[in-house]
């Protein structure tokens, strides 16, 4: 099923890094004494990027359940209509997605339907390099948000991927955000922890690139002992769930262990205003009904925890996330029980700040083009609202002279 | 004795030009001098025995995909990923084992130009056959290796070359030929570029063969506008035309400069590569770069590529690539630092430098070069008295010059080869070609 994950493609990706710009790894102590030191303002916005990868079906997370093609299209991996969670304008939740459909009647979660680009692209690794750079024209090596941290003072904690390798999302032309490992770094132990300290120590014979892996190994060694207490606490309580031993049960994904330390790191100050978390396995090409209503639980529970977790510190109101995938998939079930590579597909904008709705338009089931979905909205019309509304940038040095706007914020 | 400014040009092309010094090669190429060392690493032999031993691997047509739940998809799925593996091995078997560094060099650095990767095209056929095009004319006539890439089906389909036809034209592969392939950036208008995308129509590709066939049908017969001249191009005449320019021989110089001299200094204007460019012959612009005083210059230092830092390693501890147990811990250690051969991260090619050096990075290089060493030979190491390991491994490893930090650390651990060897290659100096 999963024929490309998150992991490969981040290993595919991982090195696409602007010449100049080094991917700085943050240790922990880093990150604490810059959350103790110099906290970001309260009320100040905060984005949190989730990606799916593999090809999200949007047909089947935003389903149009009183339109019968949508039945005879995919007879085989269709949902029965008592399952799915009705949302308004013949449109249903994937029945996964309970904890998404709660935060919907709270009117905190935007929906823009149809989202994608022009000549949508069907390699995973093209498409998902076309969101991430923002550019569906040129090939480009840095991201949208890379070129957002390009436009700040210098911060490596002002963008934070949670993982080992950074997406190309965060990747500048003159800077990167950072990469910060789940389980953190693995340091040399005994002797050899001795000798690699010596070994990384500043000689006056280095050259600037000597001197710069010298620094590499040495910045393994700085996560000391005394540090991580931000880490190593328990993550914020979510009242409205259930809860063992202290802390909330269940959700123990990859996705929700990525958002646990967002919301610790959130909740103690860390003076990050973009972070990106991602989750794959979406490429169901076979077997897609029940897998996809797992996964797509996996990433309604996590988002709702962590939102939950935010009600208990101050910045809850300071938070949006955005859920994109790199296409949606075919309209036509295959012979497999899936669904081949397609073009457009939902996103997902979620936040106390958000205008709860749909945007956009529901792409047709009897106007496909080639066999597959249109294309409604531009990605670059979110993307530029979160620079100029959210993140308070000027848009057009980001994506160059783009019009387009989804106003999905409140008081817009 | 070599000076201090001998050790560090022959350091330089062995590294550069090469993939470094099995034992006992660099002391030799100190006794032969720079210049007949520069002679040596930039002339090819006729043979290189160091081959010999390799069987090249049989790479085929897998033809079309099984359905899934299928099944004949199963032994389809073993086949591609074995194909794959055997010919990621046999190339890293041919760096390592090679006589001749330069050759093998060459093909790194034209599949990093022509960057393409097996994971848009999937099948490994195309990608072997465009590997063994790169190596044809890896040193041989620009002209004729463009034409050959513009016929070459891994590359066409990367580039989305089948979708492109006169109802539609794709401008994917007109973009790159002539922003990172032949021009550089900046060189051209985005009307060329369309002119150009015209041009390229018509090209059809068999996916799991590679096999590039030309449809007139789908291909725009027009005269075009293209960087002021108008006519009527076929594929083969407007390689010509775009490499004949004088912006093509500039643009090669700065990327033969940016891998094997700097990548932040920039290509000096009046080059001496750029001339010996002018009948685009690849070996006079690799022998220019090889004596150009730029190498001699202590600020043009460069950080070695994972593959480049690994294959020194193999070099030095006498290792076969195919051989290391096993060959999934091999591709492994390899994609955590984030190069693994025929996958580049997109059409610009390997980031350089900086990029390689991460915290991240420092500690996946040094599980990995505690992998090798426990499967390599350091008999290097220990038949050498404990005095004298800390400065004959300089030579052992062709390091120009050990810090007295390294040293220092060196020092601490005569006593214990397998922690010596890994404090070398784990070391700023190595990590680093000075």
């Amino acid at each position: 099923m999963d024929t490309i994950s998150r992991r490969k493609f981040l290993q595919l990706t991982g090195g696409a890094i602007a010449a100049g710009a080094a991917a700085p790894l943050l240790t922990l102590d880093q990150i604490a004494e810059a959350a103790i030191n110099r906290p970001l303002a309260l009320g100040t916005p905060i984005v949190v990027i989730v990606t799916l990868y593999g090809g999200n079906d949007g047909l089947n997370t935003v389903i149009p359940y009183k339109d019968p093609i949508y039945y005879s299209s995919r007879p085989d991996i269709s949902y029965a209509e008592n399952t799915m969670l009705p949302i308004g304008e013949d449109l249903a939740l994937n029945p996964g997605m309970t904890g998404i459909k709660s935060l919907w009647d709270q009117k905190k979660v935007a929906i823009v339907r149809g989202v994608g680009y022009p000549k949508p692209d069907h390699s995973h690794f093209s498409a998902m390099a076309i969101w991430q750079t923002g550019s569906p024209v040129s090939h480009l090596s840095s991201g949208w948000l890379g070129r957002y941290i390009d436009s700040q003072p210098e911060d490596p904690m002002l963008a934070i991927s949670l993982g080992s390798v950074l997406p190309p999302l965060l990747a500048g032309t003159k800077r990167s955000g950072s990469a910060l490992p789940l389980g953190g770094l693995v340091v040399p132990t005994g002797t050899l922890a001795i000798d690699c300290q010596k070994l990384s120590r500043v000689s006056r014979d280095d050259s600037k690139l000597m001197a710069a892996a010298a620094t590499s190994m040495r910045n393994l060694f700085s996560v000391s002992s005394q540090v991580a207490p931000i880490l190593k606490a328990p993550a914020p309580v979510a009242a409205d769930l259930p809860t063992v031993n202290g802390g909330n049960a269940g959700g123990d994904s990859n996705l929700s262990q990525q958002l646990d330390v967002v919301a610790k790191l959130i909740a103690a100050g860390s003076p990050t205003k973009v972070w990106s978390v991602s989750l794959g396995g979406f490429d169901t090409h076979a077997n897609e009904a029940n897998a996809q209503a797992e996964l797509l639980g996996v990433v309604s529970k996590s988002i709702y925890k962590f939102m939950s977790q935010l009600k208990a510190t101050n910045r809850a109101s300071d938070v949006t996330m955005m859920v994109y995938s790199e296409f949606g998939r075919r309209v036509k079930g295959n012979a497999s029980q899936g669904t081949d590579h397609g073009t457009s597909g939902p996103v997902f904008l979620i936040g106390d700040k958000v205008k709860g709705g749909f945007y956009g338009d529901q792409p047709s089931l009897t106007k496909l083009i080639d066999g597959d979905l249109a294309v409604t909205t531009d990605f670059r019309d979110i993307y530029s609202t979160i620079l100029e509304s959210i993140l308070v940038t000027p848009a057009e040095k980001i994506l160059g002279n783009w019009s387009g706007r989804t106003n999905f914020l409140l008081g817009k | 004795m070599a000076t201090q400014a001998e050790r560090l040009e022959i350091a330089r092309l062995s590294h550069r030009f090469g993939f470094g010094p099995r034992p006992g090669e660099f002391a030799t190429a100190l006794k032969l001098g720079v210049s007949a060392y520069r002679i040596e690493a930039t002339t090819v032999p006729a043979i290189d025995t160091g081959l010999a031993v390799i069987t090249e691997p049989m790479i085929t047509d897998l033809g079309k995909r099984p359905s899934p739940n299928t099944p004949e998809v199963i032994p389809f799925a073993q086949a591609m990923r074995a194909q794959s593996l055997q010919m990621v091995l046999w190339w890293l078997d041919r760096m390592a084992l090679s006589n001749h560094g330069l050759s093998e060099r060459m093909v790194w650095f034209w599949h990093g130009h022509w960057a393409t990767s097996i994971d848009k095209i999937n099948y490994p056929l195309p990608m072997f056959t465009q590997n063994k095009t790169l190596r044809t004319y890896a040193l041989g006539n620009f002209k004729e290796m463009s034409r050959a890439m513009i016929n070459d089906g891994a590359l066409q389909i990367w580039l989305d070359g089948g979708d492109s036809t006169v109802k539609a034209p794709n401008e994917n592969l007109s973009r790159e030929l002539m922003e990172l392939f032949i021009l550089g950036v900046n060189r051209y208008s985005e009307d060329d570029v369309k002119a150009l995308a015209k041009v390229l129509t018509g090209y059809q590709i068999n996916n799991s063969s590679g096999k590039v066939t030309f449809n007139l049908k789908r291909h725009d017969p027009s005269a075009v506008t293209l960087l002021g001249s108008s006519a009527i191009f076929s594929g083969e005449s407007v390689s010509d035309y775009l490499v004949a320019r004088d912006d093509c021989a500039t643009f090669i110089a700065e990327r033969l400069w940016y891998r094997f001299i700097s990548s932040s200094q920039p290509l000096p204007t009046d080059s001496t590569i750029k001339k010996a460019f002018t009948e685009r012959n690849i070996a006079s612009a690799v022998t220019a770069l090889a004596n150009d005083v730029a190498m001699r210059d202590p600020n043009n230092s460069l950080v070695k590529a994972p593959v480049e830092w690994f294959i020194s390693a193999c070099r030095a501890l006498q290792i076969t690539p195919s051989k290391l147990d096993s060959s999934n811990q091999l591709i492994s250690h390899l994609q955590k630092l984030v190069q693994v051969p025929f996958s580049p991260p997109n059409v610009g090619g390997w980031p350089t430098d900086e990029a390689w050096l991460s915290s991240a990075s420092a500690q996946y290089r040094i599980a990995f070069a505690k992998w090798l060493i426990k499967q390599g030979d350091l008999t290097p190491i220990t038949s050498l008295s404990q005095n004298a390991r800390v400065t004959k491994s300089a030579d052992w490893l062709g390091v120009s010059a050990w810090s007295n930090r390294t040293q220092g650390a060196l020092r601490n651990a005569v006593g214990d080869p397998e922690e010596f060897v890994l404090l070398a290659l784990c070391s700023p100096e190595y990590v680093v070609s000075a």
